[in-house]
């Protein structure tokens, strides 16, 4: 195995323990980036020569004695919403071609308080705007969508060329790359951890989490990242917190809620089939399936839409009126239209996740953990619009790919998601957790324990 | 197209409304996308929130509604 293939966890216990250099390991990141980005695109930017110099001082630092925890010397990506200083956060769009960041995004600077080595920023579909990133290829199958819009990210976590990265989602965009391309994705509660230098998609929905190989991996992350900013308004005040499952996997007593409505329609049977044998798996480790229906599933589009538009309009308000023809069409026409929308249909929204926030709220009293499907379909091919399902419904491939991750925007809570296998074409199939507000231990533990029931994962194919 | 979609010169009309020109190629385009999202978003006149207040942002957690001090 090479240092690339590394898990976090397993990079930082051999980091810790001296037997692995943050240099080596950063030079194998670096040679696996050289061989296989040219491929696969994840990558905007690649900060080699700061890399190699960030490790130097990572492996000076561990051998005078000075180990800062389990990021120290891990090799990472930052999706390129994510501010640096001194460096550009393109967010995929020509109309930040002249950008230049004056200082770090709050989640920058944790990282690299905590040891973090930064290998660069990875790709993002035009300001987070679409679900498929088209700059990037999927990891399995080099002519299927990334996902995104944090495809880049995940693409660089699946095949090697990043030990973790962070992504942002704001209505699927870590879950569905992450499960588009085999990997773990972890969207926090909202609040959790903070965006200050983030740029913003739609601020009342938009959240920012790690994508790692492994669930272990997102709790060490989610350590280095969560807690108070004040200059984030929806920050929360948590007191510090170690995410770091435990070993053991006894599922005993815990209460899995199985969704009879919502999540299990118009899905590709493989997709079924694999995350029913996970829940399956759950149940045999000790936990309890409680049948649930999900609350006011019709009006799960319209309240994401109601909130998401009007505040990406509001935000690109003004580039939108001086460099229209810098966008992608995709993302204009949308913002275009935003703007024709009326303040009475953005609080209606407001109002309608008052509502569905108060329903979550009960369903999450009689379950501690809701397991489904994360994508209803896996990757598509790159040139793919639409899905079409039995019951003759078509949705744009978009529109797939968001409708089971919104509920956790709109209603803030935690959602994980984890790989479950892979359908008859080799694609990565994804099994999302939902959890309680500020549940994401019972969320980790519930998939790091799933992950101790299989096998290793292999490494993604398309490289 | 029903009867309370835009057409393509009223969604130029409510542009510049919002202050936004939008060139005469752009018009049909913006009209459809507009009105499918209206479509989307219209559902939600189906509910009835009595007294329920908007939710800004959401917040994690319950509130408290013990007034203990």
């Amino acid at each position: 195995m090479q240092p690339y293939e590394l898990s976090l966890a397993a990079a930082a216990d051999a980091i810790r323990s001296r037997r692995l250099s943050p240099v080596e390991l950063v030079d194998s990141v670096l040679e696996r980036i050289d061989s296989v980005e040219p491929h696969l695109g994840a990558y905007v930017t690649v900060t080699a020569e700061r890399a190699r110099r960030a490790a130097g001082e990572a492996e000076h630092e561990v051998a005078h004695g000075r180990y800062r925890g389990p990021l120290h010397g891990i090799p990472m990506g930052l999706k390129d919403l994510i501010d640096v200083d001194g460096m550009a956060t393109t967010a995929g769009s020509r109309v930040r071609a002249d950008h230049r960041a004056t200082a770090d995004s709050t989640v920058a600077a944790r990282l690299g308080a905590a040891g973090a080595v930064l290998l660069g920023k990875t790709h993002t579909h035009e300001f987070a705007f679409g679900l498929t990133t088209p700059q990037t290829r999927n990891a399995w199958d080099r002519g299927r969508v990334a996902g995104g819009s944090s495809g880049g990210s995940a693409v660089a976590v699946a095949s090697g060329t990043a030990t973790f990265a962070l992504g942002t989602d704001t209505g699927g965009s870590i879950r569905v790359p992450a499960a588009l391309n085999g990997v773990v994705g972890l969207k926090p509660t909202y609040g959790l951890v903070p965006r200050h230098g983030v740029t913003s998609l739609s601020w009342s929905l938009d959240h920012v989490g790690p994508i790692t190989r492994t669930v272990e991996d997102a709790a060490l992350v989610l350590g280095a990242l969560a807690g108070h900013d004040p200059r984030d308004p929806a920050s929360l005040s948590v007191p510090a917190t170690d995410y770091r499952p435990g070993a053991g996997t006894d599922l005993t007593g815990l209460r899995i809620g199985l969704p009879r409505t919502y999540y299990f329609d118009n899905v590709d049977p493989n997709v079924e089939s694999a995350v029913r044998q996970a829940v399956g798996q759950l149940e045999a480790l000790g936990a309890r399936l409680v049948e649930v229906d999900i609350p006011m599933t019709r009006y799960i589009q319209a309240t994401l839409w109601g909130l998401l538009l009007p505040e990406a309009g509001a935000y690109h308000e003004s580039s939108l009126r001086t460099v229209p023809e810098l966008y992608q069409e995709d993302v204009r026409i949308l913002l275009e239209a935003s703007e024709l929308m009326n303040a009475v249909d953005h609080v209606r929204a407001q109002r309608a996740r008052t509502l569905m926030r108060a329903e979550w709220a009960e369903l999450l009293d009689r379950v501690d953990v809701i397991a489904a499907p994360s994508v209803p379909v896996p990757a598509v091919g790159a040139g793919q619009a639409t899905v079409g399902w039995p019951d003759g419904t078509v949705e744009s491939v978009s529109d797939a790919y968001v409708r089971l991750c919104a509920p956790a925007n709109i209603t803030g809570v935690p959602a994980l998601t984890v790989p479950v296998g892979h359908d008859p074409a080799g694609m990565p199939i994804g099994m999302q957790l939902l959890g309680r507000p500020l549940g994401e231990c019972t969320l980790l533990r519930v998939g790091h324990a799933y992950e101790q029931t299989q096998p290793a994962r292999q490494p993604a194919t398309a490289a | 197209m029903t009867a309370v979609d835009l057409t393509p010169p009223e969604a130029a009309r409510w542009a510049a409304r919002a202050g936004l020109v939008l060139p005469a190629e752009r018009h049909a385009a913006v009209a459809a996308v507009a009105n499918h999202i209206n479509g989307i978003v219209a559902v939600l006149r189906e509910l009835d929130f009595a007294e329920v207040p908007p939710a800004a942002a959401y917040r994690a957690g319950r509130e408290t509604h013990d007034a203990a001090v």
